[in-house]
């Protein structure tokens, strides 16, 4: 989501420390600090002006997590010092376990959206290429993104000319199942006829030559972001020892 | 190892296949993922290690743009990719039914990995289909882990099954012309 706040214009990198630190504090901590994770990071998504969209994406995916989390440990694995709330045994022990589990994975993806929607692909690719990564890297976690919007637009012109023929997408299960080869067989077939073309383009451009590129315009980076990658690195580290060491 | 230009191009190729193959399955409501096909592709057409690279950055794809959630199922999707192309090696993605037989091989290994990452990281649950058949499993007495596993060994072998039939239909139908840059794909040639 495009923006201007210091965390839209941070460096990806210094992002994707603070995402892995998260990530290490959130599988560490009992659920009061993740629920304070949650609590910091929507703050900070609100600061930032994408506080609607991360929680709407956290509704959509956490939602049937919930709910199957609530029937699976709520009711139906038996434990000690069940509540009767009319014919059902609620186990509260149950109930407890499912809501840690549910605010670990809440907070992680509090920390995942705020990386995602404040940074564009393209400066992450800078940003690696800046600290000197292979090209291939870069290539690799760029071509998909790039790749996607144009592929599924495929996948919608085939679908469109197999219903004109008379494909049935919505019938019973057997026609949904026969459906299945005439949408995906021609669009993986589209999708191979054009690597001839792309390595052509690619190698005449020495893509995999070995000399460091220079990027033009790589994102901003500072002393301060620097020493805020190493030390959310190694906390990350620190803290997954830890957990280890005591389990 | 240095991956050549051209196995690169398959690798992100395969990628959006299996996003864009998810969201078509996803569209004709089946109860299976076919998010697998372009990792299978991969490792039949370049082999273990680009399918295994396929299969992760697959999910790292998918959860920076999609859920970021699949990040956690980074490695059963990276086994996927190093079996196809293990088993396509020794010969297994000849014809249909040993594509299928390898398929229900990668099944096992697959949810022998994915299992304890649904148990220990989320509790049993992926809020997915196979979530009912688990709960239903434990309502008539199983253990969480019995449920989980054989849950998802079942819907597993299915999918992979599929998967591997349907890459094995695409490979047998490839023109010469593209197939035969890609030296390991001699070894699933009829």
């Amino acid at each position: 989501m495009p923006g201007s706040s210091l965390l839209h214009r941070a460096n990806p990198l210094t992002k994707l420390a603070g995402l892995v630190w998260i990530i290490s504090a959130a599988t560490v901590l009992p659920a009061a600090g993740d629920a304070l994770l949650i609590l910091g990071g929507f703050a900070l998504a609100l600061l930032t002006g994408i506080g609607p969209g991360v929680l709407k994406r956290l509704v959509i995916t956490l939602t049937p997590l919930a709910i199957a989390l609530c029937v699976v440990h709520g009711l139906l694995i038996p434990r000690a010092g069940n509540v009767f709330i009319g014919p059902l045994a609620v186990s509260l022990a149950g109930l407890a376990f499912g809501v840690t589990i549910l605010v670990r994975l809440a907070a992680i993806l509090t920390g995942s959206l705020l990386f995602v929607m404040t940074t564009h692909p393209g400066d992450l690719l800078k940003a690696l290429d800046a600290r000197g990564a292979p090209p291939a890297v870069s290539y690799l976690i760029a071509s998909p993104l790039l790749l996607l919007t144009p592929l599924a637009a495929r996948a919608g012109d085939i679908r469109d000319a197999q219903r004109a023929r008379g494909l049935d997408l919505t019938g019973s299960w057997k026609a949904r199942v026969s459906a299945l080869p005439m949408l995906l067989i021609p669009l993986v077939a589209l999708a191979l006829t054009d690597l001839d073309h792309r390595v052509l383009v690619l190698n005449g451009r020495a893509f995999q030559s070995g000399r460091r590129r220079t990027v033009l315009d790589p994102p901003a980076d500072s002393a301060k972001q620097q020493w805020f990658r190493r030390i959310a690195i190694a906390l990350a580290v620190l803290q997954l020892g830890l957990l280890l060491r005591w389990h | 190892m240095k991956l050549e230009t051209r196995t690169l191009i398959l690798i992100s190729v395969a990628v959006v296949i299996n996003i864009v193959g998810g969201q078509t399955v996803h569209l004709l409501k089946l109860p299976v993922y076919l998010d697998s096909i372009g990792t299978m592709l991969v490792g039949v057409l370049a082999g273990p290690l680009p399918g295994g690279v396929a299969g992760l950055l697959t999910n790292i794809i998918w959860a920076i743009i999609i859920n970021p959630i699949a990040a956690a199922f980074a490695p059963v999707a990276c086994v996927i990719g190093l079996l196809s192309g293990l088993l396509a090696r020794a010969g297994w993605f000849t014809t249909w039914w040993q594509a299928a037989i390898a398929g229900a091989i990668i099944a096992i290994p697959s949810t022998m990995i994915g299992v304890p990452i649904i148990v220990y990281l989320f509790g049993g649950v992926t809020g997915g289909g196979p979530d009912f058949a688990a709960a239903y499993m434990l309502a008539v007495g199983s253990s969480l882990l019995k449920s989980v596993g054989l849950t998802n060994l079942g819907v597993n072998v299915i999918d992979k099954v599929v998967t591997a039939l349907i890459v094995w239909n695409i490979t047998s139908r490839l023109p010469l012309r593209l197939t035969t840059k890609f030296g390991f794909f001699v070894h699933a040639k009829a």
